[in-house]
């Protein structure tokens, strides 16, 4: 160990087609340390550590510019498997574990002690012997270092996530000349006692000399490890820090950060109190990966309600949940009447219209015409831009033709005339075919969900506009769920902060970056500075 | 040069040689009834004449020496012996002479011969008119006769419990026919004119006697003329025999007899150059396996033409293929629709189909009302049938494939055992020992046969529009196109499109998907009926098995896609299929001659077109 650092990635950009997605990044990690790598999502942390192992996505797309240098020596890791045999390890967020073999076979996986055999002696090396004794020795060792006491022997299915992760870990370590290990967010998924173990697990790991690298959005676990942070933001290096430089108010800051001009500025308005739009209580949302554990809210008629949080922290799955587009669960109230879940057409019914964040998959009839897509909520819901001829119900072109171009005109799709497929709309136009369907509806309320993702800046400036027009000037209430919080704070009266599924606070827009920051890793800043002004 | 220009490039130098063909073609073809026609077919008719009775001629020296060679033996007194030994010996010599000698037809003088030749045919052919018109006024006459006697048969073959096969054309039994007076008196005007012929080949071939030429008489008939003779059929005959040399000048007489096929690959050669020049456009419109199928199918209408095949009697054999075949394509649209993909289990309505029409025959109804009686029952069978499809279905979603061809095969399967045990006992539809219904049921006038087409049926040269089936193709179609615009049509149609848009806008995946495919199954009924009305056959058996992937192809071609499909997909998929299949045919026989290769060549080109097809399932582009 000459060198100062085992691992250093200098300058390291990476760019998918246009879109840059790291630029000039700098990451070095000294032996035995646990650095921190922090930063939102799209912040970049993956595609970093994507470049680290060689994957082949980004061989596959051009390389990327900068060096990594491992122990001072300029490297280059060519496939994951050559970043393993260079002595970097990974524990996953996903476990890459094989359910139906034991302990000792999921750690040795590949690395197998062996013995020769008559057979093996003939048909080559794939055909010796196992020495289960040599391994389950092996096994033992790797597991009592991370502080498990589980038998060796037990199979992987059917244990506690917290233990999977800790095989996974075990077996990281069991790999002799491991110099750098990565946690991609491994606590995400454990217990509060379970992730305390594992930070302690961290630092005995640490303590023999090999370096973390830990990636995560918890601020309050970072302190907890961590010796130095790296802060990442929109693909850029946001800060360096030490550890005992810096407190969590300012890792928050540094984060959340403040990207760009608002793209819309809205006048400042007092936040409107009127009666109650929506009122949810005790809402649970089984949406994968987005799932809602109990959270209350009320709307009020009017505002422009913010939902912001991290991915899959349990945003998306408020509106999905309200609109019952998942299994739902709690009392919701619409206008002071009550809403029956487990059906969409009810909520619809009811006079709430949802632009979903999933255009492609939920949004749109990709293969039907801007007309179709338009009109078909009103048609089925409403049984508008129907002909009745006796028995037979058609629907009428005529009055779809004169809604569609009035939509087309009003959100100025660019399209080449309401006959065209939606699938062959760019995605920004797409969304405005969303927002079309929702407000042929004639909505007293409306969700819009991630209304800005992959859509360019012309589209997100119309959209965000559109909502405010709607708002401002029909009075609509607009609860607009999206992970940019700028954007959210840019149209937003008050803006909901959901993390781990559950509400964390409600802040008003202007309230500080660290706030913001605080509650997005499930803080709520409130709490934090009262215990704070206590230490 | 930009690919652009390349293309504008081709499609002038095509039009030019399209134009030079063209031209060549129209100042050649009205030379056939013209002088030059007539000379070509002159100078080779003679040729061949001389040619066909030179073997005569031969025959007349070998007889000549014969007698010579006996005489002189006898004279000096030989036995029956040496007799026979000269006579050999003459014999062989004299063959060895003639035979193996070239006669050069240049040095004879033939003028005699042509007027003659002339004069005959001119005799001929009216005796052949006017004896081709008799013998149709004769077949008219006694066609009702035949039939009925063809039809007793055919019941008296099914009383017996033997099995009936195809019905094939009535032949009228030309055995009464005798010559009318007009006829004999032609004939006896052409046999005077033969002897002038006979008089002139006198005079060339010194040698040939009255009774040689009375055994030649038949070849030079034939030669001069036989029946239905037009330029074109005489010219290969001639040409076949050897004569193609008499024809001083052989660019011109090629010219003349390929007239009508330079005029057809002018044609050819527009559309080639037509193809060029708007690719982008076609491949826009139309997408690329259309475009290959379509010249395909084109490519064999030029050919059939090339080898004067009767092209308006195969279009409209086409025609008919497609209305039959259409309706059970149209079937796929809903299924597509409704989002279970092809609907391979289409059998499933084929059988339901199929049992109406038994329930038909066995009930005895004739006519249209056994039609819709047929339909109604069919209909039903298919509606309960296609519910419990529709319920399986639902159960395995994301498996629709797999699912939907397991149930096609299975159910045909399983009906081979239900045919054998299902109690129908109209003898018609059982074998008449043993148990179960036949394997083809054949359908005539006391069913519903042909009761589509022809209904309101007619001809356009031999060009037959079908137009009860057309209506009802059309038809059908007009009911799934309106039932597509209504609002459960436009909620089937985002189910197939999109399930978890559906779902989001409340709408019943499951009730929407039950419609569609009941009403795939339904028109599967329908479409095997109308099928069989206009086959003539119902097939029970196996026979069902491979019309889902038939269906499936066709609208495929058509240009629809697993999960979106239109219903001009279905007329412009079934025609190019069935077009092909109906053309290909013939074709192929023409280019591989042979008896066997027909069957095997049309389940090449079916299940060719079906791989085709399947290969080419993601559809279209969008746009």
């Amino acid at each position: 160990m000459s060198a100062e650092f085992v691992l250093e990635m200098k300058n390291i950009g990476k760019r998918y087609g246009e879109n840059t997605v790291l630029s000039d990044v700098t990451l070095k990690v000294r032996p035995g340390e646990i650095h921190a790598l922090l930063g939102e999502n799209g912040a970049g942390k993956s595609t970093l550590m994507n470049v680290l192992f060689g994957m082949p996505v980004i061989h596959s797309t051009g390389g990327f510019d900068g060096e990594v240098l491992l122990d001072g020596e300029v490297t280059h890791i060519a496939s994951p498997h050559d970043a393993m045999t260079k002595g970097i390890g990974m524990v996953h967020q996903e476990f890459m574990l094989l359910p139906g073999f034991t302990v000792t076979e999921n750690i040795k996986l590949n690395r197998e002690v062996t013995n020769r055999n008559l057979i093996s002696r003939m048909l080559g090396k794939n055909l010796e012997t196992l020495d289960m004794g040599a391994m389950s020795s092996a096994a033992r060792k790797a597991l009592d270092s991370v502080g498990m006491n589980i038998d060796e022997y037990t199979r992987v299915e059917g244990m506690p996530v917290g233990y999977m992760q800790f095989v996974e870990i075990a077996r990281e370590i069991d790999k002799t000349g491991i110099k750098l290990l990565v946690f991609d967010e491994p606590t995400a998924v454990l217990t509060e006692s379970e992730a305390t173990q594992l930070v302690s697990v961290m630092k005995q790991i640490a303590a023999t000399g090999i370096a973390i690298i830990f990636i995560t959005h918890r601020l309050d676990e970072v302190m907890a490890a961590a010796d130095s942070i790296t802060i990442l933001r929109d693909g850029k290096l946001a800060a360096k820090r030490e550890k005992k430089d810096t407190s969590i108010l300012e890792l928050a800051e540094l984060m959340i950060g403040r990207k760009g001009e608002a793209m819309v500025s809205v006048e400042p308005r007092e936040v409107p109190k009127g009666n109650v739009a929506l009122s949810v209580r005790d809402l649970y949302v089984d949406m994968p990966g987005e799932e809602v554990r109990g959270v209350s809210f009320d709307v009020h008629e009017g505002e422009i309600l913010g939902i912001g949080g991290l991915a899959g922290q349990g945003k998306l799955g408020i509106p999905n949940g309200v609109m019952s587009l998942y299994s739902s669960a709690g009392k919701v109230q619409v206008f002071g009447e009550e809403l029956k879940l487990g059906n969409a057409s009810d909520a619809l019914k009811a006079g709430i219209a949802m632009v979903s964040e999933d255009r492609k998959g939920v949004g749109l009839l990709l293969d039907q015409s801007i007309e179709d897509n338009i009109v078909f909520t009103a048609m089925q819901i409403k049984g508008e831009f129907l002909n009745k001829y006796g028995p037979i119900t058609l629907k009428s072109s005529k009055a779809i033709r004169q809604q569609a171009n009035q939509m087309i005109k009003d959100l100025d799709i660019r399209c080449f005339g309401p006959t065209q497929h939606s699938g062959t709309l760019s995605g920004g136009n797409q969304q405005k075919v969303c927002i079309a369907r929702a407000l042929t509806m004639k909505p007293r309320f409306l969700f819009v969900s991630e209304p800005t993702r992959g859509i360019d800046i012309g589209a997100k400036k119309l959209v965000l506009e559109t909502l405010v027009k709607l708002n401002r000037e029909q009075g609509m209430t607009i609860v607009m769920v999206s992970s940019e919080l700028q954007e959210l704070r840019s149209i937003s009266d008050r803006i909901m902060i959901v993390s781990e599924g559950k509400l964390v606070d409600v802040l008003p827009p202007d309230a500080s970056d660290a706030d913001f920051g605080l509650a997005m890793s499930g803080i709520k800043p409130g709490e934090h500075k009262k215990g704070g002004d206590a230490q | 040069m930009t690919k652009n220009k390349i293309q504008r490039v081709i499609a002038i130098v095509l039009v030019i040689a399209s134009v030079v063909l063209a031209v060549l073609g129209a100042v050649n073809l009205p030379k056939r009834d013209a002088q030059e026609g007539k000379d070509i077919i002159e100078a080779l008719r003679i040729r061949t004449l001389l040619n066909a009775t030179g073997d005569g001629v031969v025959e007349s020296y070998v007889a000549i020496a014969k007698k010579e060679a006996q005489a002189a033996a006898k004279a000096a007194g030989g036995g029956m012996k040496a007799i026979r030994a000269a006579v050999a010996k003459a014999e062989e010599e004299t063959r060895a002479k003639y035979e193996n000698t070239t006669t050069d037809y240049s040095t004879l003088d033939t003028a005699a011969l042509e007027d003659a030749v002339a004069a005959y045919a001119a005799q001929l052919e009216p005796y052949y008119a006017v004896t081709v018109a008799a013998e149709e006024a004769y077949i008219a006459e006694h066609l009702a006769e035949a039939e009925a006697k063809a039809e007793a048969e055919r019941q008296a073959k099914i009383d017996a419990g033997q099995e009936v096969g195809e019905e094939e054309k009535v032949e009228v039994d030309m055995s009464g026919f005798v010559a009318t007076e007009e006829m004999t008196a032609l004939l006896a005007k052409a046999d005077e004119a033969f002897n002038g012929v006979g008089e002139a080949l006198k005079g060339i071939y010194p040698v040939l006697d009255d009774s040689a030429l009375a055994t030649l008489k038949d070849t030079i008939s034939s030669v001069v003329f036989q029946r239905g003779d037009s330029f074109t059929v005489q010219y290969d005959r001639y040409v076949a025999a050897g004569s193609g040399s008499a024809v001083a000048n052989g660019t011109s007489a090629f010219l003349i007899r390929y007239a009508d096929d330079l005029l057809y690959g002018a044609l050819a050669l527009v559309v080639a150059a037509a193809v060029v020049l708007f690719y982008e456009l076609l491949c826009k419109k139309l997408g690329i396996p259309r475009i290959i199928i379509g010249l395909f199918f084109i490519l064999l209408c030029f050919m059939s033409l090339w080898y004067d095949l009767d092209l308006s009697t195969l279009l409209s054999n086409s025609l008919v293929r497609m209305g039959m075949n259409s309706i059970m394509v149209l079937a796929m649209v809903p299924g597509i629709q409704c989002g279970i993909s092809l609907n391979l289990g289409l059998p499933i309505g084929l059988v339901a189909g199929l049992i109406g029409g038994l329930v038909t025959i066995e009930l005895g109804v004739p006519g249209a009302w056994g039609f819709l009686l047929a339909i109604v029952v069919g209909v039903i069978i298919a509606a309960v049938a296609g519910w419990l499809y529709a319920q399986l279905l639902n159960r395995l979603k994301g498996e629709e494939m797999s699912v939907t061809t397991y149930v096609g095969f299975s159910i045909v399967s399983l009906m081979c055992i239900a045919w054998l045990v299902l109690p129908f006992t109209s003898l018609k539809l059982r074998w008449p020992m043993g148990t179960g219904l036949r394997n083809t049921i054949g359908l005539d006038s006391t069913n519903f046969k042909h009761i589509l087409d022809d209904f309101l049926a007619f001809d356009i040269g031999s060009f037959t529009v079908p137009t009860g089936l057309m209506l009802f193709m059309l038809l059908c179609c007009f009911i799934v196109w309106l039932f597509t615009r209504s609002k459960t049509g436009v909620a089937m149609q985002a189910v197939g499109n999109n399930p978890r848009f559906a779902e989001a806008t409340g709408i019943n995946v499951d009730k929407m998907r039950v419609i569609g495919t009941v009403l795939s199954t339904v028109l599967g009924a329908v479409g095997i009926l109308v099928y069989s009305q206009s086959y003539g056959f119902m097939q029970l058996y196996t026979a069902p098995r491979q019309m889902g992937f038939i269906a499936a192809s066709a609208i495929l071609i058509g240009g629809a896609s697993t999960s979106r499909c239109k219903i001009s997909h279905v007329l412009i998929g079934t025609f190019l299929f069935q077009g092909v299949l109906t053309l290909g045919m013939p074709v192929a026989n023409v280019l591989v001659p042979g008896s066997t290769i027909s069957e095997t060549l049309r389940i090449l080109i079916s299940n060719g077109i079906i791989l085709y097809a399947l290969t080419k399932s993601g559809g279209d582009s969008r746009a």
